[in-house]
């Protein structure tokens, strides 16, 4: 009887394709796993800020903003669906640059807003604009363009490689003064990757990793306090009281959620113990309501995303379109290490940084940042479709 | 492999580097796998033991104290859950704009909570205001002030306020018993605190309730002898005789002559309670019980008792007490006036010093003071009222004649009021002092008790005397205020000139008048006191017999007690014969 009933729905499917190409396009893998995101980062944002929200005397305050922020971010994917990839490419550059321009307006006296110590916001009236986590996006699209451009040369001379990196450490210098070493990071570790698949060869890469061991081992002789604070998250316990403080309520988050968590809306530790519940560890309120079922789960589906992001761009790649290849390629480096840095900051993996955990953290810039990223990806599988290689299939090795 | 890939064509993509970047970020989620399943499940106990210590707390959770209730089950002291407001320092002195809204809030200068913030900032807890009303405590937790919570606490009512005030006592701001029952029963009223482990958000409020470490216990409900209606009356009268007579102050007490408790027992002045503001502690004295006077003239009719028990005299037996006074040693005893040749019974109905000296003096001073202390003179009620005084009556052997014949009437030895209560309560009964009881007695707890005493006074004398106590409140006698019709009462007064430093004080009395009803087969024994009456009378006859006659009109009314005194109302005789039995005279 199933048998029966699927043939008609795949008949069905294919007809409704044929009248209306464009809504055949989907790649259903790479939605349900976006939507997934989307939806469990509306339910932890509401379950994560309730206690601040009602000291407040607004219990949905940050619901109904997180919720704003996802109706523009939507308008957001759907304008970049909209959009050809020839003409993401035309814009790249100038993108870029409109970037540089926005991470300046920070510094711009009346314009930038503080908030926890950092100059990060542009204000405008009511609304605040992030513009570093935008930059995100168009340093993608960048280092797209680049390696299409400049192809042979980022594979064959030495200016290929560093030619991207002086405009790229003007934005991280810009990023840096804020100060924001978490996007800094990603930033950076987006283009080289991306840099890494064009081909650039790789004793550069060991150059650069010399580089920034250098650079640590600087640090530590100039000022071993900086450092110990750095790494204060290699103990936390021993200092539970101040610096390791937002660490140690974190990890008692996770431990308390032990297999399936203490439920949603029953956990503990965001009642005011664990800072930043609701934006920067957000993720240990999931692991703390939710369990290491939650945990996985969401490792889980930051997988498959990185997964179908690489998919959609090796195909690109494989019928030419390089650049929308490297898009593909960028927004799946992009999204998979900076939620692998911020799931690591709250097991207490890596260092302490403010980054926000994509789809999920409260936080309306990262949030429609990361919906336009979809909206790029989903842009790409179908031209993909269009280009016609259905021999191909959709579920492609990546 | 850089060498193979140059080699390549533009169409070739850089398929292995795209499997190394995805490998990496593969090996990136591993390991962040591996680590959810160590804080999750493998450090569990170590991280969970590290967040019970943060949010984790024992609190005490207050115990209902036990009610105080009248005899029949009226609530005197009723304990009611309220709010205290409390804060942690720490937390608010962060909070510094919030500072004059809470003040507001709680009804106190600014000024005042700023300082107590400074006593304590380094501490954790402090009281900013204790048991707070309800509509207060709601307006407090509407500010949602981090650092500022309520705390549940219990606080005591009153609900029959300074009429029962002297008696029941009260309690300090932490629950405990300070005065009265309220203090000589705290262990019973007293409950055991419970505790309770509670989460705690890191601003000090309880989120949740994990589990109960221990149930409070509730304390007792203690039912005490008084009768509120009986209090009340006794309340009303002695106050209304106070401020009428402009007295310093005054007592009274009714006491069950069968089981030894206390029905009623007041004092002027009084205090209220439930707002203790503005008191002053000399208010807070039971007088009944702790203040002690020169018994006067009431002590008389132990005297005559004592020589009715020696078998020389009876009721009829002549006295002369001419010419009114009566030198003994160097000093003179003198009556009001010259009552002439009178007999026993007109002594105690006139209230002769010169007769009830000679009869004193004709006994050995042991044989007298036997008589005293048989009835509970010199020595505590055994009631255990805090505070309690036991009198003085000294030891025989010191008693020459001239302290025989002083005490005879009452000077020389003092008492209080209940002391004296008791005292008559004894006379009314076989002659044994039963201990007083403030809380319910029964019967059969009475008779155990009474079985523990040996009576001196015998059940003869004592109805002789009363007899005699009788003619006091009839015609011509010194107490005829303190009559009740349709009861025959039996009582004595008393005037007493006060002791000062050196001496007697001129103008300056006690009036006392004891007495007890229905002296046909006595139930309630009853003293009124009243101290220094400024008024044109100041005689026990004058002052307090009153305050007994209208007390105890009501009391026996109250408490059903037929009528012994049938003549007095004749139209009533026949219908009174036939209730009783056929019983009276």
């Amino acid at each position: 009887m199933s048998v029966a009933t699927a043939q008609p729905r795949g008949s069905m499917a294919r007809s409704r394709g044929s009248a209306a190409p464009a809504l055949a396009h989907y790649d259903p893998m790479l939605l349900l796993v976006a939507g997934a995101l989307l939806a469990i980062g509306v339910m932890m944002v509401a379950s994560a800020s309730m206690p601040q929200g009602m000291r407040a005397g607004e219990p949905l305050r940050f619901v109904e903003r997180h919720l704003f922020a996802l109706v523009l971010g939507l308008a957001g994917a759907v304008g970049a669906w909209f959009t050809s990839m020839a003409r993401w490419e035309r814009w790249s550059t100038w993108l870029y640059f409109l970037g540089l321009g926005l991470l300046a307006l920070v510094f711009v006296p009346g314009l930038g807003r503080e908030a926890n110590g950092a100059m990060r916001w542009v204000g405008v009236g009511p609304l605040s604009l992030q513009t570093s986590e935008f930059m995100k996006l168009f340093v993608v699209l960048y280092m797209a363009g680049y390696v299409v451009r400049h192809k042979f040369s980022v594979v064959f001379e030495m200016k290929g490689f560093v030619r991207p990196m002086l405009l790229l450490l003007m934005a991280c210098g810009l990023i840096m003064l804020q100060p924001d070493f978490g996007t800094t990071t990603v930033l950076l570790a987006t283009a080289f990757g991306m840099l890494f698949l064009a081909g650039a060869r790789l004793w550069q890469f060991g150059v650069l990793i010399l580089c920034a061991a250098g650079a640590l081992a600087a640090l530590v002789y100039v000022s071993p306090y900086r450092m110990a604070r750095v790494t204060s998250f290699l103990n936390p316990w021993e200092q539970a009281r101040d610096a390791g403080y937002q660490l140690t309520q974190a990890l008692i988050a996770f431990g308390r959620g032990e297999w399936t968590g203490v439920g949603l809306g029953n956990g503990i530790q965001k009642q005011f113990y664990l800072p930043e519940a609701h934006t920067d560890f957000v993720m240990a309120v999931i692991g703390e309501e939710f369990g290491l079922l939650g945990s996985l789960v969401i490792v889980l589906l930051f997988g498959l995303f990185v997964w179908r992001a690489f998919a959609i761009g090796a195909r690109a790649e494989r019928r030419g379109a390089r650049f929308a290849a490297f898009v593909s390629y960028g927004v799946g480096l992009w999204i998979g290490m900076q939620a692998f840095i911020n799931i690591g900051v709250n097991m207490g993996l890596l260092p302490t940084k403010g980054l926000t955990l994509p789809f999920i953290s409260y936080g309306s810039n990262s949030l429609i940042a990361c919906c336009i990223a979809v909206g790029l990806l989903a842009r790409v599988h179908r031209e993909n479709s269009e280009a016609g290689d259905a021999k191909e299939g959709k579920w492609q090795r990546a | 492999m850089i060498g193979h890939d140059d080699k390549q064509d533009s169409r070739q993509d850089y398929r292995g580097r795209r499997r190394l970047v995805l490998g990496v970020l593969a090996l990136a989620g591993a390991g962040l796998v591996a680590r959810a399943v160590d804080l999750h499940v493998l450090n569990k106990e170590f991280l969970q033991g590290q967040g019970a210590a943060r949010y984790l707390r024992v609190v005490e959770e207050p115990a209902h104290r036990g009610m105080i209730t009248d005899r029949f089950g009226e609530p005197l002291a009723i304990s009611t859950p309220v709010d205290s407001v409390w804060a942690n320092p720490q937390e608010l002195i962060q909070q510094r704009e919030q500072w004059a809204a809470l003040a507001r809030a709680l009804g106190m200068p600014r000024t005042d909570l700023e300082r107590l913030l400074a006593a304590r900032r380094d501490k954790e807890f402090v009281y900013l205001r204790r048991r707070v009303n309800p509509d207060m405590a709601r307006r407090v937790a509407a500010l949602e002030i981090p650092g500022v919570a309520l705390a549940p606490e219990y606080r005591r009512f009153y609900p029959a306020g300074e009429v029962t005030a002297h008696v029941v006592g009260f309690t300090d701001v932490d629950d405990a018993g300070q005065e009265g029952m309220e203090l000589a029963l705290d262990d019973r009223l007293r409950g055991v605190p419970g505790a309770k482990r509670v989460i705690k958000d890191r601003l000090g409020r309880i989120v949740e309730s994990v589990e109960r470490v221990r149930e409070p216990q509730p304390g007792e409900d203690v039912a005490l002898s008084i009768d509120r209606r009986l209090q009340y009356l006794a309340y009303r009268e002695l106050k209304a005789a106070v401020r009428k007579n402009r007295a310093d102050a005054g007592s009274a007490v009714i006491l069950d002559v069968h089981t030894g408790e206390v029905l009623a027992m007041v004092n002027q002045p009084a205090y209220n309670p439930n707002n203790r503001g503005k008191l002053k502690r000399s208010h807070l004295r039971n007088r009944a019980v702790t203040d002690v006077f020169e018994p006067g003239s009431t002590i008389k009719p132990i005297t005559v008792a004592a020589a009715l028990e020696t078998g020389r005299f009876n009721a009829h037996t002549p006295v002369d007490t001419r010419p009114g006074y009566f030198r003994v040693g160097r000093k003179t005893i003198r009556d009001f006036r010259n009552y002439g040749l009178i007999d026993v019974s007109t002594v105690i109905q006139k209230s002769s010093n010169v007769g009830a000296s000679k009869l004193a003096l004709s006994l050995s001073p042991e044989t007298l003071w036997k008589a005293y202390a048989s009835v509970g003179l010199g020595e505590s009620t055994g009631s255990g009222f805090p505070g309690e005084s036991g009198g003085l009556l000294t030891d025989f052997g010191g008693w020459h004649d001239i302290q025989r014949a002083t005490v005879s009437y009452g000077y020389g030895m003092s008492v209080t009021t209940l002391q004296l209560a008791r005292a008559y309560a004894a006379l009314a009964g076989d002659g044994r002092p039963l201990p007083v009881s403030f809380t319910r007695r029964s019967a059969a707890e009475a008779a155990e008790l009474a079985a523990l005493y040996e009576p001196v006074l015998s059940v003869s004398s004592l109805r002789a005397v009363r007899r005699m106590m009788e003619r006091v409140v009839a015609k011509g006698g010194t107490g005829t205020r303190a009559a009740v019709p349709g009861y025959r009462i039996a009582g004595k007064t008393g005037t007493v000139k006060k002791s000062g430093a050196g001496g007697y004080v001129e103008d300056s009395y006690i009036a006392v008048f004891a007495g007890l009803a229905p002296a046909s087969a006595p139930r309630l024994a009853m003293v009124v006191m009243i101290d220094e009456p400024r008024g044109e009378k100041y005689y026990g006859g004058a002052v307090a017999a009153p305050v007994f006659g209208k007390v105890m009109a009501g009391a026996l009314r109250l408490l059903d007690i037929p009528p012994d005194d049938i003549p007095s109302m004749p139209g009533q005789r026949l219908a009174l014969l036939r209730a009783n039995g056929g019983g009276g005279q």
